[in-house]
């Protein structure tokens, strides 16, 4: 022991000043945080670019031993499955019937009120690399990065629903926040009562409606779109249906498939043009004929009206 | 440490960083994208105490340092802080490896657990107090405790597979230097 103390003793104080400069240095890096996050977060983003991508690699065994045992377990119910298969298919058929009629219809009536759909909803499509790796935060990293023009705040769905915004681009991958995220917030409406509610993360598979007029319009089953609301995502995105959750909250069952994501497609979603003022759009702004330089206070206090 | 350090240390390091990178890996698999209601432990925190505690030149400060700001930055926390905190607790741990080999494995086990759940606390005031946003309360609580229960079984693992145990007393380096 005593020996031990004293062998330490060349190398203690200045072990121990470096160690408390490595502390010093972690914690400023927290407070630059603090103070100026935008900045750290692209560090962040580039740091993850760099490293991840190249980890591709260790984590194939992985993701094949999972699916391994998941086809596994896939064939031990291979009879259940194919009689609830067979079931559905019966039901599906029904439904084929009355897509293609409603498919036909739909372009009858597009073709009449010659409608032309958004030209410039294009989209990229990725594929997950890894998730957040934390239980806290819901989010996914896709391969799609500022190399293929992507930007922050983009729509990003699986085949069928949405999934998530854009949050943080590297240059050759990108952060998508997922609609489960505590800190998610996206603008929707509920399709046949059109009542407009917030859709809330909260790290639960089926996030609840905050917000919502008049909850007595809506009812489970009712499908949820994204509204267009704020210029946030564009409007009409397929999020999901309502089901009232066992606390009595109004939620939302996502129809994409968050068991496993695999390939997302980023929607390019281009700002639409604002009309801040119709009246202008009519008339150029209107020349000024009469006396120079009457005060509108003036006019509005004696009741000329909205000059 | 590190101009006492021989091959053995060097490849033992290694070796650690290999753990620390294949559970880093694990954790970042997109095996489901799912919610869970219940948190996993943080194995790459019980090992990094565990390696500490039981063979402390095999994990550098700096090394600790490196690997969970890696983590701060891969997991969505904020950077700097939890790395700063588990660096903390490593030095804390690293000055009373010593004192762990005369003591039963419960005294280690509840100073081990003691600083595990200090770092939370102190991690979640801090978060408070500059107004950060924090991680729901419940499934950080269910990681601490799940942390700190598999922290022997990371000590079983440390022991029978990678060779880190306790140093028997008067033990010392290839080059006989002490450790």
């Amino acid at each position: 022991m005593a020996r031990d103390k004293n062998s330490e003793d060349f190398i203690g104080p200045i072990r121990r000043l470096l160690v408390g400069l490595l502390v010093l240095a972690l914690v400023g890096l927290f407070l630059v945080w603090r103070i100026d996050s935008p900045r750290v977060e692209r560090l962040r983003a580039a740091t993850i670019d760099a490293v991840v991508p190249s980890f591709s690699w260790a984590m194939a065994p992985i993701t094949g031993a999972a699916n391994l045992v998941s086809d596994f377990q896939s064939y031990q119910q291979l009879r259940a499955q194919n009689q609830d298969l067979r079931r559905e298919l019966q039901q599906m058929r029904a439904w084929r019937e009355a897509a293609l009629q409603l498919e036909q219809e739909n372009a009858k009536l597009l073709d009449l009120n010659n409608v032309s759909l958004d030209p410039k909803l294009t989209v990229v499509t990725g594929v997950v690399i890894t998730d957040s790796g934390s239980p806290f935060r819901q989010s996914v990293l896709v391969n799609v990065g500022a190399r293929d023009g992507i930007l922050d705040g983009w729509p990003t769905m699986d085949a069928i629903g949405l999934v998530g915004r854009i949050a943080g681009v590297g240059q050759n991958s990108s952060r998508v926040m997922l609609l489960t995220d505590t800190s998610s917030r996206i603008p929707v409406t509920i399709q046949p009562s059109g009542q407009r509610a917030i859709l809330a993360g909260d790290n639960s598979l089926n996030p609840p409606l905050e917000f919502l007029e008049d909850a007595t319009l809506v009812r489970p089953g009712d499908r949820v779109v994204s509204s267009g609301d704020g210029g946030v995502f564009p409007a009409d995105l397929l999020v999901g249906q309502v089901a009232l959750g066992t606390d009595n909250r109004l939620r939302v069952r996502l129809a994409a498939d968050y068991q496993r994501l695999e390939f997302l497609r980023v929607l390019r979603s281009q700002p639409h043009e604002r009309i801040g003022d119709p009246g202008n759009l009519l008339t150029p702004e209107a020349e000024f004929f009469g006396p120079a330089a009457v005060n509108p206070a003036a006019l509005s206090a004696s009741g000329f009206g909205d000059g | 440490m590190a101009e006492w350090a021989d091959s053995k240390t060097w490849l033992n390091r290694l070796v650690f960083i290999a753990l620390a990178f294949v559970l880093i890996v694990i954790d970042l698999a997109p095996l489901d994208t799912r919610p869970s209601l219940w948190a996993a432990p943080d194995v790459l925190l019980a090992a990094t105490l565990a390696w500490v505690a039981r063979k402390p030149s095999y994990v550098p400060v700096f090394i600790i340092a490196m690997i969970m700001l890696l983590t701060d930055f891969l997991f969505l926390r904020p950077p700097g802080l939890w790395a700063a905190l588990v660096v903390v607790l490593s030095e804390t741990i690293r000055r009373q490896h010593r004192e762990f080999r005369n003591m039963p494995f419960l005294v280690e086990w509840g100073t081990i657990a003691f600083g595990i759940v200090a770092i939370t606390v102190i991690n979640r005031i801090v978060l408070a107090v500059v107004m950060a946003p924090e991680a729901p309360l419940a499934p950080t609580l269910v990681e601490m405790v799940a942390t700190i229960l598999v922290y022997p079984l990371v000590l079983v693992a440390a022991h029978f597979i990678f060779g880190v145990s306790r140093m028997s007393p008067g033990e010392v380096g290839s080059k006989g230097q002490v450790l």
